[in-house]
């Protein structure tokens, strides 16, 4: 019953060389400090008081399920009081049955017989506790679990709307960090912090109660342990919190150098980096568990200060017991009942006081993730009509990112439906900026943007994506099933059978079909993130794929050969051309064998074209796409 | 000395219920002053013991656990980036996992052992005051915790079922969203985000019926520990209240009595978590000890090589290579273009130490110095194989670029010339921190772009005489490109110091490349197919012209 250790005695399984309630497997988040997206933006985080208004709202949608997790947690706490009262008339019955001097007055000689009334209420005590606590611990974790799914289904499905310009302005490391440790920290607290934190101050306040309900005297001789408790919070919390902090950035910054040097083994050997990497990877496991042990001493001497608070309860209550029956106010029973409760008293305390660090941490947590929950939503575009062909007609577009310099500087460029036209020029010509404006990602400072002589940023979402589709840079194979990824981009409505003859049919159209049915489940199979690892060929030829299943009448492709092996690059500018036959294309084009078979080249530099027209015209006017193919071709 | 003192930690915990008990019997009972002030110096005594003992018996144990994590953590390491290789590789995922999970749990059996020491103290505490206080009942109890402990475990397997149905359904929803997010722009280029949201609202059902599952499963289990535990008290109070009746036990040692039978169930269920811990301790241990007796792939020993970069392949079969003939003479670029990369890949594998040196045997030689002879650690000073996937660090730019230890020769580039013979200059001045920009996540803010020439510009900084390098420009444009094969070019061929010549191999099928190197070979069904400049290969030769021009 008694606990030296406040993680220790609820769970045993769970005691651990860490501080409380750390696990020495998470890595924890990225280590702090400057950041190379220090100048970003970061997603709001809600004020304690909206951050609670998110909870509350979650927990109000059921309100009686609420109601009831907390009346049976309740009535469970109250249960658990009824073996000590009952010990205590126990102890009452054998000493006035003994005839013993500091028994309650009355009783006769009835034996063994006079036990019977106390077991009952001890058993009945039991299964009333038995059942209550079981239910009461079921509501208070469904109600939790509700609470939790309401608020991470709010928080992605905000993040997946998040307008494309907010995105570039916070960078995807904050959203990441919500979505995933944010949501995980919630989840623990909810799943094992709220439980205990909850069931532990019932019974604090309830056994305090029963105390004072014994002899109000009792009930002071209980809280004057108090004080301790404080002192020793107070001393401990301003130490343990900016400590524990510490140790969770160094255990990041310890699991991002192993990985760092595991990930990157091949080019530490090129470079003979080996001792520099172990010695970083030492240097930083020893801070770690230099840090681990300052923890471990700053904790053993708060859980001395606790025991300390407990020697001056125990004393406490004997003592008022002890005078208390020499005066005859109380029975020797109702002085082991306060005892008993006293001793009860010491597991609640324990999780109470040293919860706060997660009660504190999960906090931090719920503030960040009811601030992009609560984020407002984009304003409904206002209903434009829909486009009247598959042209595109960029006028007069500036373009600048957070009030930078400009990085386009007024840019036309008309494209007929069904026309093909390459965008080719060096890195920060501005090529990926005009595929991002042209597929509606970003609006423009100045000028317009038009598909088929409709504003693209005005066409509300679903007819956008009717009407054009970026692939963009970056490549990323969804983890699950791989015909899943494909039918990410399927219109709404189609499913089933169809669904799966249309992937199929996108497939077979990109020239993927024939390694796709080599895979273990063919389709089926599940790719990505802890799923069979595709080559970078493969994972375009599947963007290439949900391109050509959206069906759009305009496809915007930013280097969509790119990163692939030289040899590989053939294979996909093919499916490329398959993937974007018929539709009115842009393609911003790393191989210039793309530029050559397109309608018209548009070569970029310094956020202007500089040269327009078909490849072989370029080729002859020799300027500078001519120098380029010069060099590409050899010739 | 930590065992010990947690042991004599554990006799304080079970002496509290004893001490009320005799306070009780001794003070309460009969009014006696004198016994109300030894119970106080008593319960005093007891708890300075309780707290003292606990404070210095785990502090050094987990420190010792602590110191031996660590140790074993940075061992796995070094073994792991040991230069001479492992001839069994393992997935990045799997060495992690042994650096950090399983050292941390072989380190775990002093905390298993402690454990363990402290239950049976307690154990044994509590068997001897019973029998000391009433040999019947004392059998009685002691036969009954273990028994309740047993019932209990029968709700052990729906609990751990449900629960890790539960844990995998958590960990599915968490994985999706995070992955949604990692291809949030390739969701928005296909307008895509709705479908996607409808996707991780399933999952988020999904797991939130198997937590409801599971809550239902750990309620079952709270309840029924509570109702056992709470029958068993019943039954011992019962008994001893019925001696203590019958005079057979005073008023206080009944309280002794209740006051242990409460303590009994803890450390029983210590027993069985320790000798669970002590169990995946052991595997760890087994996984950890694997690891770091793993063979290396090259003897230690050997040859100096005389670091003159001229290399000679001649009928290498390896992998699926069937007999290839390559020569790199001293100052030359020679472009490599495989029709099919994974002849390429071999070959890599070979120049990069990754195959046993025994199995090369005298098919490559390094100045005429066979493969097998030379020291495989001491070749990377001559041969640097630069990886296409090359890796940043965390770091600053400036630390990420100046990596490999200086070589014994000065007059290499300057740090400006590299980067600008890279096309890396740009990435560098795209953040006014320039060479102090810092790199969080290990460059994962760059672009494929930016990082393949941040990767190049560190390769030749590093200066090698070799350098072999694997699709260097896969991810750049058709400008840039042009511009890192001129500056490679010019960095360490044209204006290179003829007493110290340095040699290039590029495995690629970029054309700007290929256009400058001094000799380009095909190699087609593992072995070369032909060989000379690319202008007259383009001309001459149409498998080279569908590998390179598509």
């Amino acid at each position: 019953m008694r606990r030296a250790d406040g993680t220790r005695q609820s769970d045993p399984d769970a005691r651990q060389s860490q501080s409380p309630g750390q696990s020495p497997d998470d890595p924890g988040p990225l280590p702090e400090g400057p950041d190379e997206e220090a100048g970003r933006a970061l997603l709001p985080v809600a004020s304690r008081r909206r951050a609670w208004a998110a909870v509350r709202g979650e927990l109000a949608r059921t309100p009686w399920r609420t109601a009831a997790a907390l009346g049976l947690s309740a009535v469970a706490a109250a249960l658990g009081l009824v073996a000590p009262w009952a010990l205590g008339l126990l102890v009452d019955v054998v000493a006035r049955e003994r005839g013993l001097p500091a028994a309650g007055a009355g009783g006769s000689a009835e034996g063994a017989a006079a036990l019977v009334p106390v077991l009952a209420l001890l058993v009945g005590g039991a299964l009333a506790a038995g059942v209550a606590s079981g239910l009461a611990a079921a509501a208070v974790a469904r109600a939790g679990a509700r609470a939790l799914a309401g608020l991470r289904t709010a928080v992605v499905d905000r993040v997946l709307r998040l307008p494309t310009s907010v995105l570039e302005r916070t960078g995807t490391g904050d959203l990441l960090a919500r979505v995933g440790d944010d949501v995980a920290v919630v989840t623990r607290a909810i799943a094992e912090v709220v439980p205990q934190v909850l069931a532990s101050a019932l019974t604090v306040v309830l056994t305090a109660a029963a105390l004072t309900a014994v002899d109000w005297r009792v009930g002071v001789g209980g809280v004057i342990c108090l004080p301790v408790y404080v002192g020793a919070l107070r001393w401990y919390l301003p130490r343990s919190g900016p400590l524990y902090a510490l140790q969770r950035t160094a255990q990041g910054a310890r699991s991002q150098a192993l990985l760092g040097a595991l990930q990157g083994a091949r080019t530490v050997r090129a470079l003979r980096a080996e001792e520099a990497r172990a010695a970083d990877v030492e240097a930083r496991s020893a801070r770690a568990r230099d840090l681990a042990i300052t923890v471990l001493r700053l904790f053993t001497r708060f859980a001395s200060a606790m025991n300390l608070a407990e020697a001056v309860g125990v004393v406490a209550v004997l003592g008022t017991g002890f005078w208390l029956v020499r005066g005859g106010t109380l029975t020797v029973g109702e002085v082991t009942t306060a005892v008993l409760l006293f001793l009860q008293l010491f597991g609640p305390l324990g999780v109470l006081l040293t919860s706060f660090d997660d009660v504190q941490s999960a906090g931090a947590s719920l503030a960040r993730l009811a601030g992009v929950a609560q984020m407002p939503a984009a304003a409904a575009p206002v209903a434009a009509p829909a486009p009247a062909d598959a042209s595109v007609r960029v006028d007069g577009v500036v373009h600048r990112y957070d009030g930078g310099p400009p990085v386009l500087h007024g840019v036309d460029l008309a494209l007929a439906p069904g026309e093909h036209v390459a965008v080719v020029g060096a890195s920060g010509a501005g090529k990926s900026t005009l595929a991002a404006l042209v597929a509606g990602e970003l609006a423009p400072a100045v000028g317009r943007v038009l598909l088929g002589g409709s504003e693209v940023g005005a066409l509300d979402p679903e007819q956008r994506r009717r009407s054009v589709v970026l692939v963009s840079q970056e490549v990323h194979v969804f983890s699950g099933r791989l015909l899943d990824d494909v039918a990410m981009a399927a219109p709404p409505g189609l499913e089933g059978a169809a669904l799966e003859r249309a992937v199929t049919a996108a497939l077979e159209a990109v020239g993927a079909a024939a390694w796709v049915r080599t895979l273990p489940d063919g389709a089926a199979t599940r790719v990505g993130e802890g799923g069979v690892a595709l080559t970078p060929e493969q994972a375009q030829q599947l963007a290439l794929a949900r391109l050509v299943l959206a069906d759009p009448a305009v496809a915007v492709l930013d280097e969509a050969t790119a990163e692939a092996g030289s040899t590989g690059a053939a294979a996909l500018e093919r499916a490329a051309r398959a993937a974007t036959a018929g539709r009115t294309t842009l393609v911003v084009a790393h191989r210039l064998t793309q530029a050559r078979l397109a309608d018209r080249v548009v070569v970029m530099a310094g956020g202007r074209v500089v040269e327009v027209g078909a490849h072989d015209d370029l080729v002859a006017a020799a300027g500078p796409y001519a120098d380029l193919w010069r060099a590409w071709s050899g010739g | 000395m930590a065992c010990p003192l947690l042991g004599l930690w554990a006799l304080c915990e079970v002496l509290v219920p004893v001490v009320a008990g005799w306070t009780v019997d001794r003070a309460v009972l009969t009014g006696d002053v004198t016994a109300l002030v030894t119970s106080v110096l008593a319960v005093a005594a007891l708890f300075l013991v309780l707290s003292l003992s606990y404070r210095h018996g785990i502090r050094p144990l987990l420190a010792a656990q602590e110191h031996e994590g660590h140790a074993l953590r940075v061992a796995v390491a070094r073994r792991s980036l040991d230069p001479r290789g492992a001839r069994h590789h393992r997935a990045d995922g799997e060495v992690l996992s042994v650096a950090s999970s399983d050292a941390e749990r072989t380190a775990d059996v002093l905390d298993a052992v402690a454990l363990l020491v402290s239950a049976v103290v307690s154990l044994g505490a509590v068997a001897v005051t019973l029998l000391g206080l009433h040999v019947p009942l004392a059998l009685a109890v002691l036969a009954g915790a273990p028994l309740v402990s047993l019932a209990l475990r029968g709700l052990g397997p729906l609990v751990t079922r449900r629960a890790s149905a539960q844990q995998e359904a958590v960990a599915a929803t968490s994985a999706l969203a995070t992955d949604l997010v990692r291809g949030l722009r390739v969701l928005h280029g296909l307008g895509a985000a709705p479908a996607a949201a409808a996707r991780y609202r399933r999952s988020s059902d999904a797991a939130l019926a198997a937590s409801l599952r599971s809550a239902a499963a750990d309620g079952a289990q709270l309840g029924a520990t509570t109702l056992l535990s709470g029958a068993f008290l019943a039954a011992a109070a019962g008994a001893a209240g019925f001696l203590a009746l019958r005079g057979d036990l005073s008023v206080g040692e009944l309280v002794v009595v209740v006051g242990l039978a409460q303590h009994l169930s803890q450390p029983v269920r210590l027993v069985g978590a320790a000798m669970a811990r002590l169990a995946a301790s052991r595997a760890s241990a087994a996984r950890v000890a694997a690891l770091l007796a793993e063979e290396h792939v090259a003897p230690a020993g050997g040859l100096a090589p005389s670091g003159s970069p001229a290399l000679h392949v001649q009928g290498l079969r390896t992998g699926r290579l069937t007999g290839l003939d390559l020569d790199v003479r001293p100052g030359e670029l020679v472009a490599l273009v495989a029709e099919d990369p994974a002849d390429a890949a071999d070959l890599l594998d070979v120049l990069a130490g990754r195959v046993p040196p025994g199995e090369v045997g005298r098919a490559v030689r390094l100045d005429g110095a066979a493969w097998a002879d030379l020291d495989a650690s001491a070749v990377r000073e001559v041969v640097h194989v630069e990886p296409h996937a090359t890796s940043l660090f965390e770091g600053t730019l400036a630390t990420n670029l100046d990596v490999a230890p200086a070589r014994p020769r000065t007059g290499g580039p300057t740090l400006a010339q590299a980067l600008a013979a890279a096309g890396a200059d740009e990435v560098v001045g795209l953040d006014p921190r320039g060479l102090d920009r810092p790199l969080l996540d290990r460059g994962a803010g760059l672009s494929g772009g930016q990082r393949q020439r941040l990767g190049l510009a560190r390769a030749l900084l590093a200066d090698p005489p070799l350098l072999v390098l694997h699709e260097p420009t896969t991810a750049v444009d058709a400008v840039t490109e042009q511009t890192v094969a001129r500056g490679l070019r010019a960095l360490r061929h044209d204006a290179a110091d003829p007493a110290a010549p340095r040699s290039t191999l590029v495995v690629t099928a970029g054309p700007a490349l290929l256009a400058v190197a001094d000799r380009v070979v095909l190699v087609s069904g593992g072995r070369a197919a032909g060989t000379g400049p690319h202008a007259d290969l383009v001309l001459a030769d149409h498998r080279y012209r569908a590998a390179v021009l598509g």
